[in-house]
Order: C-alpha cells, then structure tokens, then sequence
C-alpha cells in the first residue's frame, strides 16, 4: 500500500524501459513486454486490487449484515421482500451479467465503478446468511431471555447479536476481500476490467496477452499470481484468528459458507 | 396451518423472483449500448463487402423484421412474455439466425450436466472429506499440510490454474488431447469413452479449483464442533473416533455444507463460463459468452433465464428443506 | 504463534514448488521430431483426429471459434458461417479477386459482365461451360435465375433488400447467357456481384435443391451441395471441426479449370480455442495454416517449431498487405474535433515509432493517406504522392511530413539487435512506408493554443472554455488485436503529451454500434479500406456527405460524420467512371491530397496479419518470396490457392 508511493515513475506508462529483461539489480523482477518495470508495476498493481477488495468487502458486509438482520428479526412483508431482492440477486447469474455491464462502464473510474457492481452481487450472500442466523437465533436461549426482560428489538440486536455477529462477519469481510480480488481478475483476465488500471488482474491478462507463460518470461506472470495467493493466506489467517477469538468468547461459530 | 401458510408464501416469493429475474435480463441488454443488427452489420463491414448506404439500410432493416425487434421496448417485452411463458420458446437466435435457441440449448445441456455435475460432486466429497479429516485432526503435521495445499491453491485465479494444466498434461507431457473432439455418435461405446477421455483435464481443473473451497469451509466447521461440549463429552464418555467423527462431528458440520452444494448445483445451468472457453467444451457457458460477445439477445435471454429459474428452484428447494435439518428453525 | 506460522511456510513452499515446477517443465519441452526421426520410414503414416491420412490432410486454423449450428449451410440466412471452410472450398463465386494484381477475373462466370449500353444499366453475363454440382447436376443459367427470383421472393434474407436495389430484371438468352438490367448504372457491376475483398454474399444455389424445400428461408441445406472442388465429408455436431475432401471431379469446376488439381484430399478446418492452444497445435504439428497470431506467439512458434514459416523469413515475419489500414477515428462534429487544427495537432503529438514498437514491435508500415498501405495502393497512392506529402505546408509554411520515418525506425530497430532489417533505402521504405506526420509536440501545442487551448497547472491541456481535456478512446475487446493494442498505446502516447485519454475495450457488438452511431470521442476504426488500384468503393462509403446522419442513429456509411463539399465532388465525378479507365487513379489522388488537408481520420499503420505456416507436411504456401497470391486462406480465393500446395512426403 505505501510503496507504490516510492516507485521512481507511474509504472503503468509503457516504453519506459528497455523491453523483456529479466530481473537484475535494477529491475528487481525484470521489466515487461510492453516496457514496464514488473516489481513497481506490482506494488501499484496490488494496491489496486486491494482498492477493489476493500471496497466490495465493506460495502457488501455492511449492506448484506444489515438487510439480513433486519429481515431475520423483522419478520412478515419486510422480510418477504428483502428476501425476494437476495434471492433474485442470487439466481441471476453474475457472470454474464457483469461481462454485460463491463461493456457499459465508459472506463473511466472503473475501479470503483466496477467495485459497485461486484457490491451488487456480493450483498446477498451475507444477507442470506445473516438471515438464517438471524432465524436461528431468534429461538436462542439469551435472545428470550433478553426478549423478556423487556428490552426492544433495537437493543437486542445491537447489544446481544451485533457481537455475537461480529466474528462471522469479519470472516465474511475477509473472504469477501478475496472475492472481490478473485473476480475482478477473473473479468480482466478475459479482458473486460479497466485494462490500464495496474491490478493484479489486469497485470496477468497483459501477460497473458502477451503470451509468457508460454515465453517462460515467469518474472512476469509469476508475481501477480504468487502475490493474490499470499494475500489470500494473509487474510485467511486474519479471519481465521478473528473467529477462533469470537470462538472462544462464544463458544460457537458458525462458518462462513 | 403454519407449513401450509410457508409453503404457499414461498412459492409466491419463488415465483416472483424467477419473474423479477427475467425482467431484469431482458431489461439490461437493451439498455446497453450495442445491438444485435449493427454488430452484423459490422461484421458484415469488417469482412470487406461493399454495399451502397441505401442498401445498408435495406439490409438493417430486414434483419431488425426477421430478428423481432420491432416496435417499443414495451411492446417487445410484452411479445417476449407471451412467447415464453405461452410456449416456452425463445425464438430464434440471432447470431446463428434463423437456429431456435432452444435447440441451442438443448444440445449444450447434456454436455455441462455430464461435466459440472460430476466435477462439482467429485470436488464435494474429496474436499469435504479432506475438510473433516484435517478439522478434526486439527493438530496433526498432516492436517496442517493439507489445510496448506488447500489454502495455496484455492486463490490462484481459476484460468491460470487450467492454463498450467493444459501445458503440463496436452503439451509437456501429451496425455490429453489438446482440444475437445468427440468420436462416434451417442449411445455407441466409442462415444462414451471419448467423451470421459475428453472431459477428465476440464474436470480435474474444476476438482482442483472447487475442492479447495470445500476444504477450507469444512475444515473451519469441523474444527469448531470439535470443540463443542457434546463433542468433549463424548469423548470422555469413550465413544471411538471414528463414531465421534461421523455421528457428532460430520452429521453437524455437514448442514451447511449441503445447503452451499445445492446452490452450487443449480449454478450449474450457468455453465462454467471459463472452464468451457479454455478447454473448448460445447456446453451452456460456451453458449453464454457466444450470446454476450454477439448481442445475441434471444440467445442470452434463454440462457440466462433457464439458469435463474434452475438456482431460484435451488433455493426454493433448500429454503424448504432447511427446517427438516436444523430443528431450531421454525416455519414462519 | 508458531502453530499458525506453520501452515504460511508450508504454503511458500507450495506456491514456490507448484511454480518452479512449471517453469522447469517448460524449460525442458520436448523439442519437435528432427529430420532425422525420418530415416526409419513409417509405413503406416499418423491418422489426424478424425481419423484421415495425416499427409492427406491439410489442417487449417477456424478463428471464428466454434460453429453452433454446424449444420446449417443455406448461405442466405444471415447467421450461416462461411469461414470453416464454406466459402473457401465450396461455394464460388461470379468473379474473382487476385490480390496481387488487384485485378478481378471471371470465376464461375467465363467472362467479365459486358455492358450492353452507354448507360451501365444492361449487361451480358455469361457463365463457364462444364461446371457441375457435386451431385452431378450441370449448372446452368437456370441456377442463376432461380437463385435471383429466391432472393427477391425471401424477404426474410437480409440480402434480399440488398439486391432488390440493384436488379430491375433479368433474361435468360440460353443455357450458359443471362442478359441483367440494373436500377442504376453499374459501371462496377463484378463489384457488386463478385468478389472484392474476403467473399462475396451473391452466390448461385442449385435449382434442383432449393426448389424441393418448402420454404427457401428455413431451408438449411445441409449436407450442402458444392459447386467448388472440396464437398463437405463429416462435421463435428459440436461445431470444432468440419471435413472436406476433394471432390472425385473436381475438373468440373472453375477453381479446377482454373487452377488445377487441389493435391490434399482432405481439408480438415480446426477450432482449437484460446491461442495458447493453438500455439501448441502448431508445435506438435497439428495445424498447417494459422489464421491470425500475436508477435509473441509467433516468437514461439518460431522457436519451437523449425518447420514453421511466416510471410517474410526474418523481420518483420508478418505479411503487411492486409487490405484495411488502422488508425484513430473521431466523430468530426463532436467538439474539439471539428477544428482541423486539433486533428493535426493530435497528429504531430503522436510519436508514430513509440506507438509502432507499444503495438506490434515495430512490425508495421505506416500509412499517411486514407488508403491503406499494401503493396499494389503503395504502389498507385503512397510512393507517387510522396514528393507532394514532402512539399506539403499549412498555410504558416509549416511542412508537418517527416519522410525519413523509415530510415530512422530500421536504425532503432537495428540498434535493438533485431536481424534481418534492409539496408537499401528503397526497400526500408517498401517495408515500413513512405513516411509519417513529424513528432513534434511543440507545433502541436501552438497549432492547439492557436484554436483557444490552454495548458492546466499541471501541465494537462483545457480546452477552450476551461474545462479540462478528456478522451476516450474505444478499443475491440478480444478481437483485432492489432487495433486493440493500437488504441493502449496511442492513448500512452498522448497522455504524456497532457490529454486525459481512457481506452473502453468493447465487444465486438457494442463496439460497432457505437460506430455506426457515432457515439464515441475516437476509437481504433479502421475506415480505410482498398485492395484494387480503384478504392472508389470504399473511399465513397467512407467519405461522402450523402450518407451523413445525425449522431445517434446509425449511419450508412461516413460514420465519422465529415462534410466535405470538395470531397463528395471528386467522388460524385468518379462514381460515372469504370475502373479501367485511367482517370479513376488520377482524380483519386487529388481525392486524397484534398483529403490529407483536411485529415479527417487519422491513420496511422497498415495491418500486418502473421498467418504462420508449418511446412512439415505441406508446402509452397504463399509468401513473400512466392508471392502468387496474399496469405488470407479464409477468403473465399482460397480454392485457387490450394492448387499450389505440395505435400512433402512425410507422414
């Protein structure tokens, strides 16, 4: 996140460097086809996917959280219509959809705009199943209990769920992290991100445009693969942190499915 | 009757959400910027033929007759209902014009059940397997090692994963054919091995990529009932592992894990859209992209909505069931 | 702690493991079977996946994918295919194209259609005697006929309106002579109704066929009928593959009279899917002709594969005679676009060799005119209108051309160790053009501050009412590689002159509609079309005022929407002339000087299609040194191509 801030010129311009040297002590991971140096085109390239990645886990969580809380406590007709709006964002499938909607973003600010799209197909996993639990805990022993000490539906929820909650939802937040980063490469490996954002994504679909896998050119293809790899395990283990300690305050997790 | 009560509700909501869904589909590609005639048009130009403007505009106009589009998007939306809901009919696809898209369909639909059904349970098992094992072992060198492999694999974006498949099993070490090509015809044994042979490298990308998913949720489900009292308990009342493992441990951690593949099942209808382009695979996601790339209207619409109606069928189905598994739920 | 450091290491090790792996493995490819594997003659020779005699078989690239309705052939639906071998093979049309001579000659017609009046309207056409169906049915004048009143009688053909407004009438004088009248004149009619560039849609059907379906428009015709010298043998019901094989009398057909005897006898058309795969089909010789790869594949290839030839055997390797130029288009009448100073300014901003290199390594020709580069135009437009391009001067004495463009490229590239660059001047210029527009920023940035422009605190450009300067440039998604490329590194180069450029990869849908609406800033379009010596054709559609229509519908043609009076008048005198007279070349070239002043487009390269071969099994395929014919084996030519091919014994 910081070292981009370091790198010498904006790597993204092309042409600034000789071509398709391999590493060396100037060129950390050697530079690229198209003329850029790979290792201060991946420090950009990871902060943004990791731009997108917080972004559509935020904004995802929090809505999702909260529209399945609210339909899981509330009940009745506002539960049957948020429940009709996750399952429809549910069964319509995203991919088509976003290859679709790829076509009419005008490219600029796509980073966030395309954020906003991932949003829109990530909330209603949460909300699911922040619903069931929700459902779930409806019948819980410290629910009644609350419930009948006469503290409102307001209360309950912030004071006796929330927490309760908590832990699974960073869970979710990290995983969410991963999904956002995952599809955003996934639609810029087929070519439909903002191609001249530097993420990780788009990093690889230039690679692999540019035919280095089977160049052997690994000081190009490799990095950003190897990179959302371990940001995955770092966030894996973030979460799986965050829910052994809620774990262990609780006594019962539920797992993010 | 409560179940009564539920059950006609929720078939209301599943009724509703197929109708919203499709809406939306066919809302979406007409508010795009492109168009099924102009992009034959286009192909038509780029391929070099020359035609004088009032013959462009001919030839725009009897495609836009014969491809249906005619008239307001009202109109056209209200054409589209009655025609598919009175007989289940697409209409004609436009990029393979006049070919029915349920023709299209028809073909494509063996091929991605045969394929994503399979790898999909196939993942399912090996990776919850796998799961539970290191869950429940949760310290043993070995568990940790899986849980690696697991965690190292699953991130790797999907098409990289396949790609490194491709070259180390078609051309490295040629084991597989290079792209898919099917011997014989239908019921002849011919047939059916070459279609296995044919499908064993896209399915092993899929168990790899899918399995990992499995593991790591199985792994957190089952690790977490392991520690749960009842677990304990039994434990120190002496019941044998492998009883606590399957009776207390798997029947708990498994509910979720069912409800996910049931999703994951009816998501099969969407084809696996990346799996199909890479491998060449003649199945629903091939169709798919063929439909975006082309502004095939009819053909996305048929598409698409078949795989709405196949997850909201899912859901459905697994919002029904949810109570019989987890008896803390109550129909409401 | 240290438990769950555990599984971070072990995953290290895995990544690194899985990696390494995989690099070590492709270090170690097998290297393609040497000429020594054939001093143990096989007998029996290797079967293709299909099951023919690999050494019968010539195996070609389908780039257009995957055909999902492999059965449907009536070439007169609009969503039939004809590149999986259709057209190439099967189908022939009236007249043909020879892409060397840029000349047409009579395919299944025996001559040139013979005009009958001053007007252009009545013609003579007369069809080859001998030609027969694969069925063994002649084909006859009655086919002509028959397949005329098809089209006008089905609407549902978008052809149909197509020619509708070229056919009053026809008579069939006897059994090989139709006599046609036209609407208007057609100095041009083998234009019309023959082949230009790729194919031609008017094709003649078999009679006897198409009059026992009951409806002409959901007749599929499959198994199809050939009037060419292949007749199709087997199709995959999935669409990867289609097999052809010669047909027993292929004599009796043009292609057979014309060209002779076809050696393969079957042409098996091959849809391996994404590139990297057909890069490997290539190396384990399962592919003879490619369609269309990227310069690093061809690297590739080239090394992997030492059977594998491209057009040229040493840089620039890809054939640069493709008949479309490229280049960034603007909607003339959206603002700042509509002030030619700006257009030149965003010429003389573009450093043409930076975009080469970004683009396709430099393995381009430039092209200032509105036509495109190849060898015959170069010839007739580019090399002629060099001396004026040199003199040529904005009204303050400013001479934007910079000549030397080529020498300085083969020096830049020569200094890059790349081999094989030609060091006469006359050749360099044969390879990478007569010339561009100078890099000269500065002059740009007057000729901008001239119409209004400012330069922001950050060094970015304002146009003339403040606001700040943004473009965006529409580039194809996952086709035409080249132009996609093109739009990256223009939009690179002009960003670092102070334009706030975006490139919107678009699918091909989009994207041309977004054309024909004109609903883009600029885009990577490629209006500049030619490949005879007359482009009157293509300058017409591309250029003419008539066909101007508002922004937001979709346009005829100009699609850019530029009004030019001087333009259309040179046009309007050209449409009364054939193309063998000699004053079409020369009102051409006073159609492109006035066109180079006002620049309404902005080309920038010919298009260079690397179209390998693998000369393992086959060979005397076209290319630079042979050059009988152009390298595009998906045009409908292609029947006049494979006559040449040799097998070479091996099996």
């Amino acid at each position: 996140m910081i070292l981009p801030f370091f790198a010498p010129y904006d790597p993204r311009v092309w042409n600034v460097m000789p071509r398709n040297l391999p590493p060396s002590r100037e060129h950390l991971l050697g530079t690229t086809n198209l003329g850029q140096d790979t290792f201060w085109l991946l420090t950009w390239a990871t902060r943004g996917s990791l731009i997108v990645g917080l972004t559509v886990a935020f904004f995802a969580t929090a809505i999702g959280v909260m529209a399945g809380l609210t339909a899981g406590f509330s009940g009745g007709f506002t539960d049957r219509i948020l429940t009709l709006f996750m399952d429809t964002f549910v069964v319509i499938p995203s991919l088509p959809i976003l290859i679709l909607m790829a076509s009419l973003l005008q490219g600029r600010a796509s980073l966030l705009l395309i954020s906003g799209i991932l949003v829109i197909f990530n909330w209603p996993w949460p909300a699911r199943q922040t619903r069931a639990m929700a459902l779930s805990m409806r019948e819980r022993e410290f629910v009644n209990t609350a419930w009948f000490s006469g503290e409102s539906t307001f209360q309950i929820i912030t004071k006796e769920i929330f927490p309760y909650i908590t832990g699974w939802a960073m869970a979710n937040f990290v995983n969410t992290v991963l999904v956002g980063i995952a599809t955003e490469s996934g639609l810029a490996v087929i070519g439909l991100s903002s191609l001249e954002e530097a993420t990780l994504g788009t990093m690889i679909y230039w690679a692999l445009q540019h035919q280095a896998l089977l160049r052997e050119q690994w000081w190009w293809i490799g990095p950003p693969v190897v990179t959302i790899v371990m940001l995955f395990i770092a966030l894996f283990l973030t979460s799986t942190g965050l829910s052994e300690r809620s774990a262990a305050g609780r006594g019962y997790q539920y797992a993010h499915t | 009757m409560g179940f009564v009560r539920f059950l006609l509700s929720r078939i209301l909501i599943y009724i509703l959400v197929i109708w919203v869904g499709i809406t939306t589909i066919f809302f979406i590609p007409r508010l795009m910027p492109s168009d099924p005639v102009e992009a034959m048009l286009g192909r038509v130009m780029s391929q070099g033929a020359f035609m004088e403007p009032e013959q462009v505009q001919a030839l725009r106009q009897s495609l836009i007759a014969s491809f249906g589009l005619e008239g307001t998007l009202g109109q056209q939306y209200v054409g589209f209902l009655k025609r598919v809901l009175l007989t289940g009919d697409f209409g004609p696809s436009l990029a393979m014009f006049p070919t029915p898209v349920m023709d299209l369909i028809r073909k494509a639909i063996p091929w991605s059940l045969f394929l994503l059904l399979s790898s999909a349970i196939i993942a399912w098992v090996i990776g919850n397997v796998i799961g539970l094992l290191s869950g429940y072992y949760r310290h043993k060198v070995y568990s940790r090692i899986l849980e690696a492999i697991a965690v190292t694999i699953y991130p790797i974006p999907y098409y990289i994963l396949a790609l490194i498949l491709i070259i180390l099993f078609v051309y490295i070490k040629p084991i597989f054919p290079l792209s898919f090509s099917v011997q014989g015809k239908f019921p002849s044994l011919q047939f059916i091995v070459s279609t296995v042979y044919n499908s064993i490298l896209p399915a092993l990308s899929i168990v790899i990529a899918g399995s990992g998913w499995w593991v790591l949720s199985m792994k957190a489900l089952s690790s977490s009932i392991s520690e749960e009292d009842f677990v304990r308990f039994a434990k120190l009342k002496g019941v044998g592992e492998g009883k606590i493992m399957g009776q207390y441990v798997l029947r708990n951690a498994i509910l979720p894990q069912i409800t996910m593949l049931a999703l994951v099942l009816g998501g099969v209808f969407n084809g696996a859209l990346i799996t199909e382009i890479l491998f060449a695979y003649p199945g629903l996601g091939t169709l798919i992209y063929t439909a975006v790339l082309q502004a095939d209207y009819n053909l996305l619409m048929g598409t698409i909505s078949l795989s709405i109606i196949a997850v909201a069928t899912a859901t459905f189905l697994v919002d029904l069931l949810y109570p019989f598994f987890d008896p803390r739920i109550r129909y409401r | 702690m240290r438990a769950r450091c555990q599984p971070v290491t072990l995953a290290f090790l895995v990544i690194a493991g899985l990696l390494l792996g995989a690099c070590a493995q492709l270090v170690q490819a097998p290297a393609p079977s040497l000429p020594t594997a054939e001093a143990t003659p096989v007998v029996e020779g290797r079967l293709t996946e299909v099951g023919t005699p690999r050494h019968e078989t010539l195996i070609l690239d389908h780039l257009d994918g995957r055909v999902d309705n492999p059965t449907q052939f009536n070439p007169y639906m609009s969503g039939t295919r004809f590149n999986q071998g259709y057209h190439q093979l099967a189908l022939s049309n009236m007249w043909e194209m020879n892409t060397v001579t840029g000349q047409q000659f009579p395919a299944m017609a025996a001559e040139m259609p013979e005009p009958l009046n001053e007007d252009y309207t009545k013609f003579r056409i007369k069809l080859r005697q001998g030609m027969y169906w694969s069925d063994g049915v002649e084909i006859t004048s009655d086919d002509f006929a028959y397949t005329v009143d098809m089209i006008l009688n089905t609407p549902e053909f978008g052809y149909s309106g197509f020619l509708k407004q070229v056919v009053k009438s026809y008579k069939v004088i006897d059994r090989y002579t139709i006599e046609l009248e036209t609407l208007r004149p057609e100095p041009r009619l083998g234009y019309t109704l023959g082949v230009t560039v790729w194919g031609d849609a008017f094709r003649l059907v078999p009679k006897h066929v198409f009059e026992k379906a009951e409806n002409p428009a959901t007749f599929n015709f499959y198994p199809p009928v050939s009037s060419g010298p292949y007749v199709l043998k087997d199709v995959d019901p999935n669409g990867y593959w289609f097999l052809w094989e010669k047909r027993q009398d292929w004599q009796r057909t043009d292609a057979g009279m014309i060209a002779g005897e076809p050696k393969p006898k079957y042409i098996l058309v091959r849809f391996y899917g994404p590139e990297e795969k057909r890069v490997i089909a290539g190396i384990q010789h399962d592919l003879d002709i490619f369609t269309d790869i990227t310069p690093e594949s061809w690297d590739i290839l080239r090394q992997k594969n030492p059977y594998a030839k491209a057009w040229y055997d040493h840089f620039p390797w890809a054939n640069l005679d493709d008949p479309c130029e490229r280049g960034i288009a603007f909607v003339i009448p959206n603002s700042p676009y509509e002030k030619k100073e700006v257009r030149w300014a965003l010429a003389l901003a573009t450093d043409i060799q930076k975009v080469s290199l970004a683009t396709f390594a430099g393995m381009l020709r430039v092209s200032p005119l509105a036509t495109p580069p190849i060898h015959i135009l170069q010839e007739t437009y580019h090399k002629p209108l060099r001396p004026w391009l040199i003199d040529f001067a904005f009204e303050d004495g400013y001479k934007p051309f910079d000549p030397d463009f080529a020498v300085k490229m083969a020096k830049t590239l020569r200094d890059q160790g790349i081999e094989g660059i030609p060091t006469d001047e006359q050749e360099i210029i044969d390879l990478f053009g007569v010339g561009w527009w100078k890099y000269d920023p500065e002059k740009a940035a007057q000729l901008l501050e001239s119409v209004g422009f400012k330069r922001g605190a950050d060094g970015k450009w304002l146009l003339p009412d403040g606001t700040p300067w943004r473009m965006t440039i529409n580039a194809p998604a996952n086709f035409e590689v080249q132009s996609q490329r093109l739009a990256y590194a223009v939009a690179d180069v002009w960003r670092q002159f102070g334009i706030d450029v975006n490139v919107q990869a678009m699918e091909a849908g989009t994207f041309w509609s977004s054309w024909s609406n004109g609903t883009f800033d600029a885009g990577s379009y490629w209006p500049g079309c030619g490949v005879a010596p007359d482009i009157y054709d293509n300058m017409v559609s591309a250029w003419h005022k008539k066909y101007i229509v508002p922004i937001g519908q979709p346009a005829p043609g100009n699609a850019v929407r530029y009004e030019s009076d001087t333009l259309s008048a040179i046009l309007d005198e050209l449409s009364f002339l054939t193309s063998d007279d000699p004053k079409t070349v020369e009102l051409m070239r006073e159609f492109m000087k006035a066109w180079v002043a006002e620049l309404p487009w902005l080309p920038m390269f010919g298009t260079s299609k690397f179209v390998p071969v693998d000369t393992y099994y086959w060979t005397n395929f076209p290319d630079a040194n042979n050059y009988y014919e152009g390298p595009w084996w998906w045009w409908s030519l292609f029947k006049y191509m494979v006559p040449k091919f040799e097998p070479t014994g091996r099996r």
